[in-house]
């Protein structure tokens, strides 16, 4: 039996008892999508279906997503009347959901009280869309891990193909630094090793080492392709605005077409506003149509807080986000010597 | 070829006649810039027009005018929002553009012969002014029986229409009866919801349309009156309002269900609207 | 109408001669190991080696950022369309018939979009058949195939060595009939390879109930199960952007001064703004309702309309939702 399940039926059992003793009024997890190497989100209330949970290298979903909309305060007193007592949740959380979970509540969208977390350290997560071009003009049908951890695949023509794991896995898992959760009531499995952090920074690293021309070559590039779906906003756990600055139409920041000026300026706002709080769960780049690098701005901004501030984004849920706070020896060379 | 659907003709507006008290709703009364613009523009009452205004964008409103006003084109517009505000603010002699006609107007095929009962509330009553005088003109008013007309607003000061209405209670071929929630000194009239006075007057629902134009809690409480009166569903016609763009059937923002309420509506009947999704 | 042959190492002679006359779309590889219907310029290695491009091509007929006026001084002008032929090779079955969804809306009914029908009309469609559909693919149970010629102008299928063309149109008559010199007919054994190839590719496919799906969906309408299955609805526009026949848009004027243009752009249902009133109000307010209104637009509205299914089976949004959710799983629920 693989390690994923055995904490598979821990996980059921879990969910099963706090479901059945109705400490969690609902609890999330993943289960089998109907297409292979991939999960869908479950949303449990009933005790008798905690089986359906899933937990295996493609438990990628970052759930934290789902969680403050359940919490979400009431508009004005008439509806706080009518509305519902606050559930208590309980959730299955890889490392990156968990940072997630604590940038949430650093940021009072969540309430600390009625989560039940349960932490599971992951070994890294597939990216779907990687293994298949693996598999090149293949189809898988189904897929599972064997047990050194490698994926398993069943092509169309019923041979296995093995796919290595560290060939498959999303890349924001190759340079993940916490991959055991920070924060959480129950634990599952053994604690994993973190990437080393010059992993993380290699890729900006690179980036920052051509011509500045060559650079803004990348960028543009790459937001030809973007298609202003906006999935990469709707999938972020920390893009939860009700009323989005990119939206706004009074007055209107920013076009909703394909014009460079309008792309560019969608992905270099996000961006500021992610900095210091994207917690580097890879949500937005999972959820891009186009497979674009979406993390290419935010991932040089997290090093820069990282850097300045010495802050990791989730990682401590007693921090002060170092931009929602003001310290007197906070560096400032940017501002005297720009 | 046909025109392009998506180009408004070219208008200028000529007046602007304030409403009411509060001064945030004012008739325009437009004219195309183009003479062949305007015979091209053929509406029945009921129908709508997107206004445009480069860089505001548009926004769908009811006709006031009725076609037999030849020359005289009126939208009546409250201020609720940015586009709106940008209207209030302009003057004479300012370029407008103008989209349509646009949607089914009320089914004067069906009405030939029959009675009818116009009931209106606030802001609501701008198309239902356009088939009031579209009926009272002499050349259409032999071919319906008698008509009454119901007009609630929250105080006299926001009756809309206040001259065109005294002409009508003057005369006989129609009934005019006003009410207000919130009566003034001078007020002699009615006082009390639209339905209220419905429940005094019992008009009879035989061979008689009804046509209802309101807010959703007036036109709520008016079906159940009109139900208790004997009204069937498809003589009860209603005119919906709904976010719009294209205005044209193609966007896909207004529809509910099967429906388009640009193209389908915005008139429909109760039967109809009884089918579709309450998405509204 | 005869079937036509090439040998596939005349693809390029083809495309370049078709290039003579037209702007040529054609399936290449992208510089990143994807294939995309490119627009060629010559320099491409166009392959028919694929399933489907993960954008559908009604970008062609239905751009994502279109110009519908122009205004200079406050005045509004119709900007110059475009003019010239396009010709999209290697469009699979299910996005040819996408696109006659598309007409129903766009072409069909008073008045009909002069910016889509020029971009339509100068289009023409030479539908390459599938010969291994995805696990995510079901056009066999909406009508479609996977080899199809509805909605296509020319309908090629490639064999080993050979490309088949078949004219479905006039239109592609025409074209045939211009590339004579580099064709042949086709021999019987070769049709009759093309049509076994075809029933091969239609088996796999897991067929999905939708017979009668208008009137299910019609008493389904107050299901708890719109509520269960939207919960993970993200609300992220992938599934409405990447659908061939998806086509709500928003307009919006982009004006500095009494100068600019009014644009419309691609908008879908299931984002949160997409029915909110000025006043506040929003019809569809939650995930649910707009996760139902995908399902009825597709399976009930435009039944309703036009006697015909708006989803052709592609599976895009199946294969690309980041949440894993199976429209096939909901109408199967339905259908229970």
């Amino acid at each position: 039996m693989t390690a994923s399940h055995e904490i598979e039926t821990r996980l059921r059992e879990t969910a099963e008892r706090l479901l059945g003793e109705k400490k969690v009024d609902l609890f999330l997890g993943h289960e089998k999508a109907s297409l292979p190497l991939r999960t869908t989100p479950l949303f449990l209330t009933v005790a008798a279906d905690a089986a359906r949970l899933a937990w295996n290298p493609f438990c990628s979903p970052n759930l934290a997503v789902y969680l403050p909309r359940l919490f979400r305060a009431p508009a004005d007193a008439r509806e706080a009347k009518t509305a519902p007592p606050r559930p208590t949740v309980g959730v299955v959380l890889k490392g990156c959901d968990a940072r997630s979970v604590v940038a949430l509540i650093q940021e009072h969208q969540l309430p600390r009280d009625k989560l039940v977390l349960v932490g599971i350290a992951c070994p890294g997560m597939v990216d779907a869309r990687k293994a298949e071009r693996v598999l090149g003009l293949h189809e898988a049908l189904g897929a599972g891990e064997d047990a050194h951890g490698n994926i398993r695949a069943v092509v169309e023509d019923g041979t296995e193909v093995t796919l290595r794991r560290e060939q498959v896995l999303a890349d924001v898992c190759l340079e993940c630094r916490a991959p055991t959760p920070s924060i959480c009531d129950i634990v599952l499995g053994a604690a994993v090793e973190p990437r080393e952090a010059h992993v993380a920074r290699r890729q900006a690293e690179e980036l920052e080492s051509r011509p500045a021309d060559a650079r803004w070559a990348h960028f543009q590039q790459m937001m030809s392709k973007c298609i202003r779906c906006n999935a990469c906003r709707q999938a972020c756990p920390m893009c939860y605005c009700k009323d989005c600055l990119l939206d706004q139409t009074r007055p209107r920041w920013v076009g909703a077409g394909t014009d460079f000026s309008d792309v560019a300026i969608y992905h270099l706002a996000r961006a500021f506003h992610m900095a210091g709080r994207c917690t580097a769960c890879g949500a937005c780049a999972r959820a891009c149509p186009m497979g674009l690098d979406v993390r290419l701005l935010v991932r040089k901004l997290n090093l820069e807080v990282e850097d300045l501030y010495g802050y990791r984004p989730g990682e401590a849920v007693d921090a002060t986000p170092p931009l929602s706070a003001f310290a007197m020896d906070d560096p400032q060379e940017f501002l005297t010597e720009p | 070829m046909a025109r392009n659907p998506y180009l408004p003709y070219p208008a200028r507006l000529e007046e602007t006649i304030v409403e009411n008290d509060a001064k945030d709703i004012k008739t325009f009364r437009l004219a195309f810039d183009d003479p062949a613009g305007a015979a091209e523009f053929q509406y029945l009452p009921g129908q709508f027009a997107e206004l445009s205004l480069p860089g505001m964008g548009e926004a769908p409103f009811g006709i006031a005018s009725s076609p037999t006003e030849t020359g005289r084109l009126l939208f009546s517009v409250k201020r609720t929002g940015l586009f709106t505000a940008e209207l209030h603010s302009i003057e004479p002699g300012a370029r407008i553009g103008v989209r349509g006609p646009m949607g089914k107007p009320f089914p004067w095929d069906r009405v030939a012969g029959k009675d009818l009962l116009i009931i209106g509330g606030g802001f609501a009553f701008t198309t239902l002014r356009s088939a009031i005088v579209y009926i009272l003109d002499p050349a259409n008013r032999s071919r319906f029986g008698s008509v009454l007309a119901v007009y609630g607003a929250r105080t006299p000061g926001e009756l809309m229409y206040r001259a065109d209405l005294a002409a009508w209670q003057k005369r006989d071929d129609i009934g005019v009866h006003l009410t207000v929630d919130k009566p003034d000194q001078n007020w002699t009239q009615h006082v009390g919801v639209v339905t209220a006075v419905l429940e005094t007057l019992t008009p009879s629902a035989r061979n008689t349309l009804a046509i209802v134009c309101g807010p959703p809690i007036m036109i709520k409480f008016t079906l159940l009156t009109l139900s208790k009166l004997g009204f069937s569903d498809d003589a009860i016609i209603l005119s919906l309002e709904m976010r719009m763009k294209c205005g044209i059937g193609k966007c896909g923002r207004c529809n509910i269900g099967s429906k388009f309420v640009c193209t389908d509506g915005p008139v429909f009947t109760r039967e109809e609207l009884k089918t579709l999704p309450v998405e509204y | 109408m005869t079937e036509k042959r090439i040998p596939q190492t005349d693809l390029d002679r083809l495309l370049a001669r078709l290039r003579q006359r037209a702007a040529v779309y054609a399936p290449a590889e992208d510089g990143t190991g994807e294939v995309v219907l490119a627009a060629l310029s010559g320099k491409e290695s166009v392959t028919l080696e694929y399933r489907n491009f993960r954008l559908s091509p009604k970008a062609l007929v239905l751009p994502q950022n279109q110009t519908l006026l122009c205004f200079k001084d406050g005045q509004a002008e119709e900007p110059r369309l475009p003019e010239g032929e396009t010709i999209l090779f290697g469009v699979r079955p299910c996005d040819a018939r996408a696109l006659l969804a598309l007409d129903q809306v766009f072409l069909n009914g008073n008045p009909h979009d002069p910016y889509y029908a020029r971009l339509r009309s100068g289009a023409t469609v030479i539908t390459l058949a599938c010969a291994r559909p995805m696990s995510s693919c079901f056009c066999t149970s909406v009508g479609g195939g996977p080899g199809d010629g509805t909605g296509a102008d020319v309908l090629a299928v490639a064999l080993a060595g050979d490309l088949l063309l078949r004219a479905e149109t006039s239109k592609g008559e025409a074209l045939l009939a211009s590339l004579a010199d580099l064709l042949s007919d086709a021999t019987p054994a070769a049709v009759k390879e093309a049509q076994e190839q075809v029933r091969a590719a239609e088996d796999p496919m897991t067929p999905v109930k939708v017979d009668g799906s208008a009137e299910r969906l019609r008493q389904a309408y107050d299901s708890p199960l719109w509520e269960a299955a939207s919960r993970k609805c993200l609300g992220c526009g992938t599934c409405s952007f990447l659908c061939p026949t998806c086509h709500c848009f928003d307009i919006t004027d982009e004006v500095r001064g009494g100068a600019g243009r009014r644009v419309r752009t691609w908008d879908c249902c299931a984002y949160p703004l997409f029915t909110l009133h000025a006043s506040g109000h929003n019809p569809r307010p939650t995930p649910k309702e707009r996760w139902r209104q995908r399902i009825m637009h597709k399976f009930r509205y435009a039944v309703e309309n036009f006697d015909r299914l708006f989803c052709v089976g592609c599976g895009r949004c199946i294969r690309h939702c980041p949440a894993s959710l199976d429209l096939r799983t909901v109408l199967k629920e339905v259908g229970a």
